[in-house]
């Protein structure tokens, strides 16, 4: 749950009383654009990409202008642009015009959490705009303070000071970079980032200006609903299976799932953080998804859920791996029943599948699951193996690879 | 300011436990918040038995009582406050949803200053929740393990404290030994475990640590603990990616700032998940940049100094230990560490990791050799469990709560129609009462040509005890509406000794059958060791055979499709006579009738074993209905025939009614009546009233008493209203054969004067302001409506269907051409449809006529029959839900919750 770029960053802003460029949208009139240029003799145009991107400005995907005609051409550019990220390509839709924020300096401020503290931290540096990795350690303050009394001034003046910041730069910032803070705490954010902040003079004083945005949000903290964003600002995180998947997402039991390999051909359902990451990495691209369903869901849950992994997958699939270790308080049978009811409600709707089911999984009324499932494989006249918990997990999912390829290899010679 | 690793955890914050053996001991006093919560009530009284009793109390908002455990109940109170009143406690676990975690920790850290450790298991507890916690953990000194975990478990102390390491035997798991394990992953802290069983470890303290962002009880806290404990001497990891835990870790050894000089092994999954952008499985295990798999597979390679482990070549590991690719592992490269080391393993090696499958069927499947699997004998407990379900008959429904809720009956959100067993009930037309009776109670139909021994038994279980009938007339004879004398009878039937007899005879039945794994009833080859099984178990006595036993065992013996139970019976009893034989002979047929659902596991085995307490409720309905059964003609015949009737018991039930025998057509119409009123889905009061009376675990008759409590003259006695319609419209034009629909004319004549007629009444009424006006019974639906000529698919099902077998009914085409008129007239907007209440007016007016015309019936009989009909019907339809309930509602399931009920001024 990621947001980057300033259309939606500089609402958030807002809400924290942070100064933010002018910006307009992708339908402003030559007229509008005009007017934004005219006030500092350029503009900036930003494609605007859903979710996390990386670095845009580095991908040549920022462009300064100085005209409306070259803000208009720049947008016929970078409207629908693309770029990669993590392997994947992201599409743009639509772009930003903002307002150019001359500046001699350019600060970088991010907030996150720090595994190594278990506290945020604060990075700040006021040699910014550029890679934070690539600065030298002395030009870079990462700190901690105290969860409870929140990021204060001094804080900020501490760290500049020990930079050996311009002394003109400090109060400024000290005055308005702990108002991210609140917009931080308040808000269900677990890492905010602004690169740059531009110092703006007004009237011979310095003002941080947000110049470009990106933030993180913490899926189990409701309190980023209360942003009231619309819908479409995390579309691109979920494809529409995941978006079914999570509409069951409750606090009892896991409802994970993540596409591994839309032509892959081995259905899984996966029961723990363990097992989810054992699994799926020995699975490789073979996986049509990944997935954890562990932490006991109840019937109901799991049924529902067992029947949207059908619908979009088990067509495609040669194998139907069902995996775990030895569950401590997940019920067997109840998983059990919940997935082999809705296989057979499934294949009632659908027609039977040409798959082989292997099962590896441990833990409280095991057998008593694994004789319901077995049942109604047989009833199907489903092929099926089912391992028990002294058989090593990785072991049974590789037996499901080999399945497949044998599987794979008999379909393509029919 | 000081760089990453720089910071040195146990100087910067609070570590309370200084070895792994002090973090749950023996001594350790808990106290659990949520304990009723659904998780925790099922763990905790595990974890309370398997640690000697370690749970003080625990806190269940609003709520106090007690929680059972095998080793004594654990008191529960509705507030932190109270439980401080009166014990004590150093350790925390808490299992509130997760928005209530951290107001649950603060309440803990504000009345307990004599806390040591707070394990929280719940998971999706947020971040800042998370550090929040944190801060005021570390400022009241305290421990903190999870969130998101299970927990943590010694095997040296048989603790186990928070959430269910080990499962529900955690004996099984945590055997005593020498390697600590710390586990991102709960599943995996429990399965590592085991497998390092098989090559000999045992375990000290196992944690949990949770995979959330934030891990509170991280590797360096583990590994300084793991370091002071002389019980510790190896370290097995499990580690995903996100975060630099390990790192810090791992750098401090270095630095010398944390001393640590046990070998590891560590297991890091996870390289997949670099290019995730959200998290799949645990929170926390979503790398930043610096944090992914492959780069703490390099910190731990790096601090070993050698590469991942092959096995191979095991001896290729280093005395610092080593790195494996998968958990499978980890046994192999602890065994090869421990021999670096010049250490032993705890105990002998026992079992494999192998492959060891349980449960194969490939059906025609030719797999290569690689892939064949024979299935292999579980270890124990599991080899007894998979016997013990191998042998076991019927399904195994789960238990949960039922209240509006049935696997027996549904509405078609669709099509509307009631169905029975995912039959919709107009199907079921087609089926005698007698077939549809055993389909009630298994979901399938018996087979036709053994339909005579069916309905020899009901016409036999048919006949009530004299003091029943005696309860029933004197009921009616003080006023008592039909359901009202019904249940009365029913009440004093109550689980009687005929029904407990049946019932161990079915329990030895299915028990025989089950353990000899009988599948198909026509296979014989097991039928001699069967007999002599049952026949060791069954008594005998010197009475002689009665001839209803003889005429069961002579037609079974005649049947063209003898089934094993059958010729069981023949050999039985060919060496003497049963104890009470006839009702071990009606059993075994009743078990025969619904054996092929059993096999499939499509019912429940309780009501397998009830299934004769069943038969004999409705069968004895029919009797206990019908008015003065003592002139009825069949009633008298029945009770002289000793042999008993092969007279299917549709037309028994007709003749008790009315008193008449049914022409083929009448029967057809009646069979089709009976059908139509088995059902109108869980929501029915009728269907409601048993499942409540099954919830608070009565008696089967006591709950056929709830639905007869819920039904009335508004539920069950409402056709009337459509009769006396019926009967007003045609006082002017009595016909003479209600099967006769010769006079087309007539009858369009006639509902065109009753539309006209009613559309003056709606006019006037409306004009006098009175908009309750009274309503024609029987004609248009909430939902089949709207549409300029509309239909209710079930009566129009119905009507094709009896037409075409030659049924004509004259009252149903004047209800046609009633709902044209009224549309021509202007009484109604469009063409109602006639709905489905229609069918069974017109079909109870029609068989009722000419008594009533002839003057044996008068309106209020016909007005009872009405309610009779109902009640033969539903009663098997309630047979379904009432057997539903008992095998998979809880008790007390039907009970609403306070939230939803309401103070009326």
């Amino acid at each position: 749950m990621q947001i980057t770029g300033m259309k939606f960053g500089a609402e958030l802003l807002r809400l924290a009383d942070f100064p933010v460029p002018e910006i307009l949208s992708s339908d402003a009139t030559l007229d509008e654009l005009n007017r934004l240029i005219h006030k500092r003799g350029r503009c900036v145009v930003k494609p605007v990409f859903y979710g996390g991107v990386g670095k845009k400005g580095k991908a040549g995907l920022v462009k300064i202008v100085s005209g409306a005609l070259e803000a208009v051409e720049a947008k016929k550019k970078l409207y629908f642009a693309s770029h990669i990220f993590h392997e994947r390509v992201i599409h743009a839709n639509g772009v930003t015009f903002e307002e150019f924020i001359p500046s001699s300096y350019e600060i970088y401020f991010n907030l996150s959490v720090s595994t190594l503290t278990r506290k945020v931290n604060f990075t700040l540096t006021h040699h910014g705009g550029v890679d934070i990795e690539e600065l030298p350690p002395d030009k870079v303050v990462e700190s901690s303070f105290d969860a409870i009394t929140g990021l204060k001034a001094y804080h900020i003046i501490d760290a500049l000071t020990n930079l050996k910041a311009p002394r003109e730069i400090i109060s400024p910032l000290a005055r308005f970079l702990p108002k991210l803070w609140e917009l931080y705490n308040d808000y269900g954010f677990i890492m905010l980032e602004i690169n740059p902040i531009r110092m703006e003079n007004r009237n011979g004083r310095l003002i941080p200006v947000a110049c470009d945005f990106k933030a993180q949000f913490d899926q189990d903290n409701p309190h980023w609903k209360r942003l009231n964003l619309p819908d479409e600002v995390f579309q691109t995180d979920l494809s529409p299976f995941e978006e079914e998947i999570n509409q069951l997402r409750t606090y009892q039991g896991q409802s994970d799932v993540v596409i591994i390999n839309p032509q892959g051909t081995v259905t899984s359902f996966m029961f723990g953080g363990g097992a989810n990451s054992a699994s799926t990495e020995i699975l490789g691209d073979k996986a049509t998804i990944s997935t954890d369903f562990g932490g006991n869901p109840p019937y109901e849950k799991m049924y529902k859920i067992a029947r949207i992994v059908f619908h979009h997958w088990l067509a495609q699939s040669h194998v139907l791996l069902i995996i775990g270790g030895k569950a401590n308080n997940t019920d067997i049978f109840v998983t059990f029943k919940g997935m082999f009811d809705a296989l057979r409600d499934h294949i009632a709707q659908s027609g039977r599948p040409d798959i082989y089911v292997v099962v590896g999984r441990g833990g409280p009324n095991l057998i008593k699951g694994m004789a319901y499932a077995r049942d109604i494989l047989d009833r199907l006249e489903l092929p099926y193996t089912f391992f028990g918990y002294d058989t090593s997990i990785v072991d049974v999912v590789q037996y499901a690879v080999e399945m497949d390829n044998w599987l794979a290899t008999k379909k393509s010679a029919v | 300011m000081k760089n990453k690793t720089d910071i040195h955890p146990l100087d910067c914050c609070y570590v309370g436990v200084r070895s792994l053996e002090e973090i749950v001991t023996r001594e350790t006093r808990v106290c659990i918040m949520n304990i009723l919560g659904n998780e925790s009530r099922k763990v905790s009284p595990v974890s309370h038995a398997y640690s000697g009793g370690n749970i003080v109390a625990g806190v269940q908002y609003g709520r106090s009582g007690l929680l059972k455990s095998p080793v004594g109940d654990i008191p529960v109170y509705s507030r932190l406050a109270d439980v401080m009143e009166k014990h004590s406690f150093d350790t925390g676990v808490i299992y509130l949803p997760p928005e209530a975690v951290y107001n649950g920790v603060t309440e803990l850290c504000h009345y307990n200053k004599e806390l040591k450790k707070i394990i929280i298991i719940t998971e999706k507890v947020s971040v800042k929740d998370q550090r929040l916690i944190r801060a005021i953990c570390q400022a009241n000194r305290i421990d903190l393990f999870g969130a998101n975990c299970l927990g943590v478990a010694d095997s040296w102390h048989h603790v186990r404290v928070g959430g269910a390491l080990g499962g529900d035997s955690p004996e099984e798991t945590l055997v005593k030994g020498s390697v600590a394990i710390h586990s991102n992953s709960g599943n995996f802290s429990t399965t590592m475990a085991e497998y390092l069983k098989t090559r000999g470890f045992g375990t000290t303290t196992i944690i949990s640590s949770g995979k959330d962002v934030i891990i509170q009880f991280a590797l360096t806290e583990f590994l300084f603990a793991a370091q002071n404990d002389p019980r510790t001497k190896a370290v097995a990891l499990y580690v995903e990616p996100g975060g630099y835990y390990e790192k810090q870790a791992l750098d401090l050894i270095a630095s010398g700032a944390l001393s640590f000089n046990k070998p590891i092994v560590v297991c890091v999954t996870g390289r997949w998940k670099s290019n995730l952008s959200r998290a799949c499985g645990h929170a926390g295990a979503l790398a930043g940049s610096g944090d992914d798999a492959m780069t703490k597979e390099g910190w731990f390679d790096s601090y070993f100094g050698c590469e991942v482990f092959d096995p191979d070549h095991p001896q290729k590991v280093s005395a610092r230990g080593v790195r494996v690719a998968s958990i499978q592992h980890i046994p192999l490269a602890m065994e090869a560490v421990f021999a670096k080391n010049n250490m032993s393993a705890d105990f002998e090696p026992s079992g494999s990791l192998g492959l060891k499958p349980w449960f194969v069927n490939n059906f025609h499947l030719h797999l290569p050799v690689h892939l064949k699997q024979e299935k292999q004998t579980a270890p124990e407990p599991y080899r007894g469990q998979i016997e013990q379900v191998n042998r076991q008959l019927g399904a195994m429904p789960m238990r949960r709560n039922m209240r509006n809720a049935s696997s027996a009956s549904r509405i078609d959100p669709e099509t509307r129609v009631a169905e029975l067993h995912g039959r919709p009930i107009v199907e079921l037309i087609d089926f005698s009462y007698e077939e549809n009776i055993i389909f009630a109670l298994c979901g399938r139909h018996p087979e036709v040509s053994q339909l005579s021994l069916l309905n020899r038994c009901l016409n036999h279980l048919s006949l009530p005890p004299d003091f029943a009938l005696e309860v029933s007339e004197r009921a009616r004879a003080n006023g008592a509406t039909p359901n009202q004398a019904l249940a009365g009878a029913l009440a004093v039937l109550g689980d009687n000794p005929a029904m407990k007899t049946a019932r161990n005879h079915a329990v030895l039945l299915l028990d025989t059958l089950g353990a000899a794994a009988v599948r198909d009833l026509y296979d014989m080859r097991r039928a001699e060791a069967l007999t002599e099984t049952l026949a060791g178990k069954l008594t005998f006595c010197a009475e002689a055979r009665g001839p209803f036993a003889q005429a069961l065992l002579e037609e079974m013996a005649a049947s063209p499709r003898r089934s094993v139970l059958f010729q069981i019976a023949a050999a039985i009893c060919a060496r003497g006579v049963v104890e009470e034989e006839a009702l071990f002979l009606i059993t075994l047929l009743a078990i025969h009738f619904i054996y092929p659902a059993l096999a499939l596991k499509q019912m429940a085995r309780q009501t397998a074993e009830d299934v004769v307490a069943y038969l004999m409720v409705i069968a004895q309905t029919v009797w206990l209905t019908a008015a003065r059964p003592g002139e009825n003609t069949l009633f008298r015949q029945l009770r002289k025939e000793e042999a008993g009737m092969t007279r299917s018991f549709t037309e028994v039930a007709y003749q008790a009614l009315f008193n008449l025998a049914p022409t083929p057509e009448q029967l057809r119409e009646f069979q089709a009546l009976l059908a139509l009123t088995l059902t109108n889905g869980p929501g029915t009061i009728s269907a409601k009233g048993a499942k409540e009376s099954v919830s608070a675990r009565n008696h089967i008759s006591t709950a056929f008493m709830g639905y007869l409590s819920n039904t009335g003259l508004s539920h069950g006695g409402s056709g009337y209203e459509a009769i006396q319609f019926l009967l007003e419209a045609f006082k002017e034009n009595p016909v003479n054969d209600p099967a006769d629909v010769s006079d087309a004319g007539g009858i369009q004549k006639l509902a065109k004067e009753q539309a006209a007629a009613y559309k003056r009444y709606k006019d006037e009424a409306k004009l006098r302001g009175v908009m309750n006006y009274r309503r024609i019974p029987c004609i248009n639906h909430p939902v089949f409506k709207g549409k300029r000529v509309n239909i209710d698919p079930r009566e129009e099902y119905i009507r094709r269907h009896l037409r075409a077998a030659g049924v004509e009914n004259v009252f149903w085409d004047f209800y046609h051409e009633l709902v044209k008129a009224l549309y021509e007239a202007g009484a109604s907007n469009n063409v109602y449809c006639v709905n489905i209440d229609a069918v069974i007016a017109v079909i109870s007016l029609k068989l009722m006529w000419r008594p009533w015309r002839e003057g044996r019936m008068k309106e209020q009989d016909m007005q009872d029959i009405g309610f009779l009909v109902f009640l033969l019907g539903r009663t098997v339809g309630v047979a379904a839900e009432i057997a539903d309930h008992r095998s998979r509602g809880q008790d007390m399931d039907c009970r609403t919750p306070v939230s939803e009920t309401r103070f009326i001024v």
